[in-house]
């Protein structure tokens, strides 16, 4: 039943993001000023608003393991794998974003690179994230739980600070698609659509992603916590 | 306890970014008017001015650019005779990209001098956030001719004096 489950999702899952594909590549019509470069823009800014999703549910799972860390530890063991998985899955969004960015920019703006507010912020929060990683990579047990946990609430601060920057401040990145402006905005029915199913299937996959290695991180505590248990039965 | 204390002063450190955001608006680029009421600083900063380009004032040969930035695109209503322009002359070691072209949304970075133009080592196109279907059988900039061919012609630099009238592709 459960192999089931799994193989359903992982086809319902690709046959999304090769639909989503279809859509950004064929169905939706060439822009009319950048051409077919703006078609990084079915994926450059679905996953900016999935990253900032992963990072969201880490830092609420992060919250959760530091509120009941002392006192229900069960429950704090599963924050701490949801914890770990949102920032992981996160990452690799944010990783998309700086890397879709500079070969968009590069054509449209000429520059592969801007050390203006929003590029600024979006790489300090994948720096964030990815010490959060190396943390938790290279310490062990509680203590660094804690820590992850604090750093990945840090993090999180920089969230709003990343989607307020090209409306606080002057920057090199445009004003957002929606909402922002005059200048700003999709009005044809097939470009919303592939921005749509793009952002539903890298959705899926993400959560996807999130399941199984919530999972794995679940059955990685169960082994070490035996191990912790044998070690103490020997002595 | 600590931590909430450190997330209060995160969060004030945010709001108070938040509150002098209008203050601050002004670091990444300078505008022709405010690089006009700059007075002498204007003369001795390194800038980045922003402005549109006004059509038919972009003479290329290579990465020798000269063109006219204008304080709004010619559609504007405000584009009259009294909108500010600035002489732009642009001597980088790449030509500009291929959004680069009258009307276009334009930063120039270099110094602004005391003969009243503008010297750029960089040019940086700004892109709009809108997005509009090309109407059949329009060439846009990045489905033009490929890249490689724009740098083959554009390698040998030419004389400033052999400054021909091409503009960018899809014009």
């Amino acid at each position: 039943m459960k192999k089931l489950l799994v193989s359903v999702s992982v086809l319902v899952t690709v046959a999304l993001m090769i639909w989503g594909y279809y859509q950004a590549m064929y169905a939706a019509p060439m822009e009319a000023t950048m051409g077919d470069v703006q078609r990084i823009f079915y994926y450059h800014v679905p996953n900016a608003m999935l990253a900032f999703l992963f990072f969201a549910i880490s830092f609420l799972a992060s919250l959760v393991y530091l509120a009941t860390r002392r006192s229900n530890a069960p429950v704090a063991q599963a924050a701490d794998a949801w914890a770990l998985a949102g920032a992981e899955v996160g990452v690799i969004f944010c990783t998309v974003v700086l890397t879709t960015g500079p070969l968009w920019g590069r054509p449209v703006w000429g520059i592969w690179w801007t050390w203006d507010a929003r590029l600024t912020t979006t790489l300090v929060l994948w720096l964030i994230y990815v010490s959060y990683l190396l943390l938790r990579k290279f310490a062990a047990g509680p203590q660094m739980q804690t820590l992850a946990a604090v750093l990945a609430v840090f993090g999180a601060l920089d969230v709003p600070i990343v989607y307020m920057a090209n409306r606080w401040w002057r920057t090199q990145h445009p004003a957002p698609v929606f909402g922002g402006g005059d200048d700003s905005g999709i009005k044809d029915p097939h470009m919303l659509a592939a921005f749509g199913w793009n952002v539903l299937s890298w959705a899926v996959w993400g959560l996807l992603i999130l399941v199984f290695r919530v999972y794995v991180e679940r059955r990685q505590q169960k082994i070490e916590n035996a191990r912790a248990a044998a070690a103490l039965a020997a002595e | 306890m600590r931590i909430g204390a450190a997330v209060v002063i995160v969060l004030g450190v945010i709001g108070y970014l938040a509150f002098t955001a209008q203050a601050s608006n002004k670091s990444y680029f300078v505008t022709i008017p405010e690089m006009a009421g700059m007075g002498d600083k204007a003369y001795s900063a390194n800038l980045r001015l922003d402005g549109f380009v006004k059509p038919d004032t972009i003479q290329q040969a290579g990465t020798h650019v000269n063109f006219v930035l204008t304080q709004f695109e010619s559609h504007n209503p405000k584009a009259t005779g009294d909108a500010l322009n600035v002489k732009v002359v642009y001597d980088g070691t790449e030509p500009p990209p291929d959004t680069f072209k009258g009307d276009a949304q334009a930063l120039a970075i270099g110094t602004y001098g005391r003969d009243g133009v503008f010297h750029a080592t960089q040019l940086q196109a700004k892109c709009a956030s809108k997005y509009a279907p090309a109407a059949p059988g329009a060439a846009p900039a990045g489905s033009a001719a490929p890249a490689s061919d724009k740098r083959a012609s554009a390698a040998p630099a030419p004389a400033p004096e052999q400054v021909n009238n091409t503009t960018t592709a899809g014009q």
